[in-house]
C-alpha cells in the first residue's frame, strides 16, 4: 500500500542539506569575495546535522538510527540481492543506504566542525580559530582542506547510486524524498511535527552559540 | 600579547631591510622576515575585511591607516624568496616556487599592485574598501593555492 515513508521534516532536511553542501563547495571556490557566504553556509549544514542527529533519536520510525543502522550482514546480504539485480525492498533506508546516511553525517559534521577552527592566513578566520592554540588551527584547516574531497566522494557515490536505482533497476527512490510517499507493507509511525521543530530550533540555537556567543567569552 | 610579538617581528623587518639592500640575507633570516610581513599584512588586512564586510563599523582614520601598513608591507615579501629559502626554518614555501618561478613572480606583482589600490579605497567609502578588499584577496589566495603547503 502506498504510505507516507519519509516525514515532511526528513525531506526538508535532505534537500536544504543538499542545496547547502553545493552551495558550500561553490563558495569554497570562487574567492575570498565568497567566504562571508561560505561560513554562513557552514553554520546552517551544522545545525541541519544536529537537527538529523536528534531526529534520529526522537523522530519518524524511518528517520531513526535505531531503525536503519544495520550491521555488516545485512549490508551484505542486502548487496548480494542489489548485485542480483533486484534488491530486497526497504521502508526507509536499505542497509547499504544506512551506511551511507551515517558516511555523510559524519564527513559533513566533520567538515562543519574543523571549518570553526579554521584560517585561510588572508581575510577568513572561523569564529573559534582565535580560542584554538596555532597548532590546533593548522590542523584543523588541514583537515577542512582534505575531508572536502571525502565529501565531494560521498556525494559522487550517492548521485550515482540513486542513478542506478532510478534507471539502471527502475525503482524511484527520488520521487518519494520530494512527496515522502512510497510503497509499504505496513505505515511507519510519524513523530509529530511539533517535535521537529523544537529539535531544530534547539539545533539552530546551539550553532547561535558556537558561532556569535562563544567567541565573545571574556 | 601576539598583536606585540607581531609588532615586534614587523620592527625586525623594517630594521632588515635596510641591511637587506646592502646583500643577501642568509635564509633563515629570509624566512623570518617574509612571515614577518606576511603575519602584519594579516593582521591590518582583518581591519579592512572586518570593515568591508560590515562586521565593524567603517572609520576612514582606521581603515586608510590599515591600508597603509598593508601596502607598505605588500612589496616586503617578495625580497625574501632567494634560492633556498624553501628548506631552512619553519616555511610552508613550495619548491614550485624556484621552478615556475615567472608564475610566482607575476603573482606576486598582481598582490602588490592590488595592495597598493588598498589605500585610497580605504579613505572613499566601505564599499570602494569592499572592491579593493576582495581584490587583494583573491591575489594573496592565488599563491595560497599553488605555492604554499597546506
Amino acid at each position: 500500500m502506498r504510505v507516507r515513508v519519509w516525514d515532511l521534516p526528513t525531506r526538508l532536511f535532505h534537500w536544504a542539506l543538499a542545496i547547502l553542501v553545493v552551495f558550500s563547495f561553490a563558495t569554497g571556490k570562487l574567492g575570498s569575495s565568497w567566504m562571508p557566504w561560505h561560513l554562513k553556509s557552514g553554520y546552517a549544514i551544522l545545525a541541519l546535522l544536529l537537527f538529523r542527529l536528534a531526529w534520529g533519536v526522537v523522530g519518524s520510525e524511518t528517520a531513526r538510527f535505531s531503525r536503519f543502522v544495520r550491521g555488516l550482514r545485512a549490508g551484505s546480504a542486502y548487496a548480494r540481492t542489489l548485485l542480483a539485480r533486484s534488491p530486497a525492498p526497504f521502508t526507509g533506508h536499505n542497509p547499504l543506504g544506512g551506511w551511507m546516511v551515517l558516511a555523510m553525517v559524519g564527513a559533513l559534521l566533520a567538515q562543519a566542525a574543523t571549518g570553526l577552527f579554521a584560517d585561510d592566513d588572508i581575510r577568513t578566520q572561523g569564529p573559534l580559530a582565535e580560542m584554538a592554540s596555532e597548532a590546533t588551527v593548522r590542523l584543523m584547516t588541514r583537515i577542512h582542506s582534505a575531508n572536502e574531497w571525502l565529501v565531494v566522494g560521498l556525494v559522487v557515490l550517492h548521485v550515482a547510486a540513486i542513478a542506478i536505482y532510478q534507471w539502471a533497476l527502475r525503482r524511484d527512490l527520488i520521487g518519494p524524498m520530494v512527496h515522502g510517499m512510497g510503497e509499504s507493507r505496513a505505515a511507519p509511525r510519524l513523530a509529530p511535527r511539533w517535535l521537529a521543530a523544537v529539535a531544530a530550533a534547539l539545533s539552530a540555537a546551539a550553532v547561535y552559540y558556537l558561532v556569535a556567543i562563544l567567541p565573545r567569552a571574556p | 600579547m601576539k598583536v606585540f610579538a607581531i609588532a615586534a617581528a614587523g620592527l625586525a623587518a623594517t630594521a632588515a631591510i635596510a641591511l637587506a639592500q646592502e646583500r643577501a640575507l642568509k635564509p633563515e633570516s629570509q624566512v623570518k622576515l617574509r612571515k614577518s610581513a606576511y603575519a602584519l599584512m594579516n593582521y591590518n588586512f582583518a581591519t579592512l575585511e572586518a570593515m568591508a564586510e560590515g562586521k565593524r563599523a567603517y572609520n576612514q582614520d582606521e581603515a586608510g591607516k590599515a591600508a597603509d601598513w598593508v601596502a607598505n608591507l605588500s612589496e616586503v615579501p617578495k625580497r625574501f624568496f632567494g634560492e633556498g629559502t624553501d628548506k631552512v626554518g619553519e616555511t610552508r614555501a613550495r619548491p614550485e616556487i624556484w621552478q615556475k618561478r615567472a608564475d610566482f613572480d607575476a603573482k606576486m606583482d598582481k598582490m602588490v599592485a592590488e595592495a597598493q589600490k588598498l589605500p585610497q579605497a580605504a579613505r572613499t567609502d566601505a564599499a570602494s574598501l569592499k572592491k579593493a578588499v576582495d581584490a587583494t584577496g583573491d591575489a594573496c589566495g592565488a599563491c595560497h593555492d599553488d605555492y604554499r603547503r597546506k
